[in-house]
């Protein structure tokens, strides 16, 4: 193995002597990964969705006696959405142009209906046949539970109000309409007052058991507006930006760049400066050179990936963030560098091989990159064919080895997996690349 | 004379174009060797061939001694300084450290055209080769430098070693025991 050492010394000699390629080799990915993560983030974003008042929803509303601020409302349930007040020929024509990602109409009639307490109130959503559309939907779902939430206690506390003048008698509306009601208690004590009899006891007995049943009413009315009540805790720990998924994330796009294009370009550039001949009679052997562009793509990731670890690590630290960088990992976490940067040297080997000169070797390895960075992100659930073709690359195996070093609790299982595969990665594409490199002098 | 080294048969395409046509070429110990043609007539290739960085598409070649190569267009590292290079490729060979050449202690890529002959030269006769390639070495050089040159080829020939080496030179020409001669690919004089 002294060939490829003596390769890879002088190839770090050389970027040490490119301070400008490797501020770029170094800098492009973190930018990448940068923007990645605003993508990300923008992803996680609030749809505008457009409200249609065509009821002229006032500013309060009293349903069941208790009065509701219609803004303030809104804008506590909205948090999923922001709602966007409109005209519903401008929502129309801002949902054709996709401004807006849905449309939440309030018809005509929908206070009536609320302030009735007789029947259900409607809402229009109309959304767009986009693959966002069932987010919006389901967001939109959200913001109806959360009102009907809000309602139903006044709708609770209304029906309630009608159990107790059943019990207990007295004046209350309904409809509109005013009356006046004896009640059990009331019809009790009427009832008292006659001649005994055993038709007046059966009378009697069911005064009692409906007044009895009615006064359980409470705990049973609430229990069914809410069969599974979600409570819910705000928890105090990292933001998303620091969180395991980011940092792995970070750091499998970051070494993906830089080890493809570097193990490519270096490759590539043996050829372009006539050195591959020089080496090829009986001082390298073809698997020797590939093994030196191994080498240096997986110390490269290492270094890299080093020192993303220790910077999200150190702001971790610094702000105290509960959970804190699950240091003791680190080593395990190196291992998945150095692995991940092997096999994507590998590769990157193989792409220097094919391509004709250093310049052609960088370009298809960018070329390369994007695809399969995004082949790796898409969830297998909503495209399986997807996730299977990105198994046969390693950033999706580096990805899967980082969040579970950096985030399981029972990681081995996954570590072992992922580690093979990237092993067996770097194999085929090594012997891939090592036949290339013989077919250059051939 | 023995032969140090041989090509027997050997031709080489590249794709469906062939530019070597099948042939047998021999250096034997003593003797000074130019290679001549035309420009494209496959005097390089043939080169490169007899030494072993490029493989022939048929035929084979037969090594005897020790070979050293320059080609044409210098094979070195342009981010290394010359003494880096010398470094590195005696290293890979199992040579040790070689003396300083007198090139500035900077990148190659630096140097000028004359400079990274010399280095490219060198490099050839690292390991003290028995038999010299040498593609057009004297190109780029000054006077002073061919002069050398031509020094350590006399004294490589009078040691016993061949030296082919292909040149457009009339004068070199006349240097040379003997000429091979391509024309198109094919051998034409030996």
């Amino acid at each position: 193995m002294r060939a490829p050492w003596l390769l890879l010394r002088k190839d770090l000699r050389v970027l040490r002597r490119s301070p400008l390629l490797l501020g770029v080799l170094l800098a492009y990915p973190l930018v990448i990964a940068a923007m990645v993560g605003l993508v990300a983030a923008y992803a996680n974003a609030k749809p505008r969705v457009a409200l249609v008042d065509e009821d002229g929803l006032p500013a309060q509303v009293e349903v069941g006696g208790r009065t509701f601020h219609v803004e303030r409302t809104i804008d506590r349930v909205a948090t999923e959405v922001t709602l966007v007040r409109l005209e519903r020929e401008e929502a129309e024509r801002q949902l054709r142009s996709g401004r807006i990602v849905a449309l939440l109409a309030v018809p005509d009639g929908f206070v009536g209906d609320l302030r009735s307490l007789a029947r259900s109130p409607r809402l229009e959503l109309e959304t767009t046949g986009g693959g966002i559309s069932i987010r919006v939907t389901q967001q939109v779902q959200a913001l109806v539970y959360q009102l009907n939430r809000q309602l139903e206690d006044a709708y609770v506390e209304a029906n309630l109000e009608y159990i107790d003048l059943l019990l207990e008698g007295g004046e209350g509306t309904f409809l509109g309409q005013r009356f006046d009601v004896l009640g059990l208690q009331g019809a009790g004590e009427l009832l008292e007052e006659l001649p005994p009899g055993p038709r007046l006891d059966r009378l009697r007995e069911f005064v009692r058991v409906a007044e009895a049943a009615l006064a359980e009413t409470d705990d049973a009315l609430r229990a069914t507006a809410n069969p599974i009540e979600l409570v819910q805790t705000s928890e105090g720990g990292r933001s998303w930006a620091l969180s395991a998924q980011a940092q792995s994330h970070a750091l499998a796009l970051t070494i993906t760049f830089l080890a493809l294009l570097l193990a490519a370009a270096a490759l590539a550039a043996e050829r372009d400066e006539g050195a591959l001949a020089r080496l090829r009679r009986g001082l390298v052997g073809p698997g020797e050179l590939v093994v030196a562009k191994v080498a240096l793509a997986a110390l490269a990731a290492l270094g890299l990936g080093a020192g993303i670890v220790l910077a999200f690590g150190a702001i971790i630290e610094l702000g105290d963030v509960e959970g804190g960088q699950p240091w003791s990992r680190l080593p395990v976490l190196a291992l998945g560098l150095a692995a991940a940067g092997a096999a994507l040297g590998a590769l990157g080997a193989l792409v220097g091989a094919l391509a004709r000169d250093a310049r052609t070797a960088s370009l298809v390895a960018i070329l390369a990159v994007l695809p399969i960075v995004f082949l790796g992100l898409v969830p297998r659930e909503v495209a399986p064919a997807a996730a299977y073709l990105s198994d046969a690359f390693p950033f999706a195996h580096g990805l899967r080895f980082f969040t579970s070093a950096l985030f399981d609790l029972e990681p081995w299982r996954t570590l072992i997996r992922e580690a093979a595969w990237l092993v067996g990665l770097a194999l085929v594409y090594g012997l891939a690349a090592r036949g290339a490199v013989r077919r250059l002098g051939a | 004379m023995s032969i140090l080294l041989a090509g027997r048969g050997v031709s080489r395409s590249f794709g469906a174009r062939r530019v070597l046509e099948p042939c047998d070429v021999e250096l034997h110990a003593g003797e000074l060797v130019a290679l001549v043609g035309p420009n494209g007539a496959g005097k390089s290739t043939l080169l490169s061939i007899l030494a072993g960085a490029l493989d022939p598409s048929s035929g084979r070649v037969e090594l005897g001694a020790r070979v050293g190569w320059a080609p044409q267009r210098p094979a070195l590292y342009g981010r290394l300084t010359p003494r880096e290079n010398l470094e590195l490729f005696a290293r890979l060979d199992g040579q040790p450290s070689p003396p300083d050449v007198g090139l500035p202690d900077t990148p190659a890529a630096t140097h000028s055209v004359g400079m990274r002959q010399r280095l490219n030269l060198a490099l050839a006769f690292l390991g003290d080769p028995d038999v010299l390639l040498l593609d057009e070495p004297t190109a780029s050089l000054d006077s002073e430098q061919r002069v050398l040159l031509w020094e350590r080829v006399v004294a490589l020939r009078a040691g016993g070693g061949a030296v082919c080496f292909a040149t457009q030179s009339l004068e070199e020409v006349e240097r040379a025991d003997r000429t091979i001669e391509l024309q198109e690919g094919r051998l034409v004089v030996s």
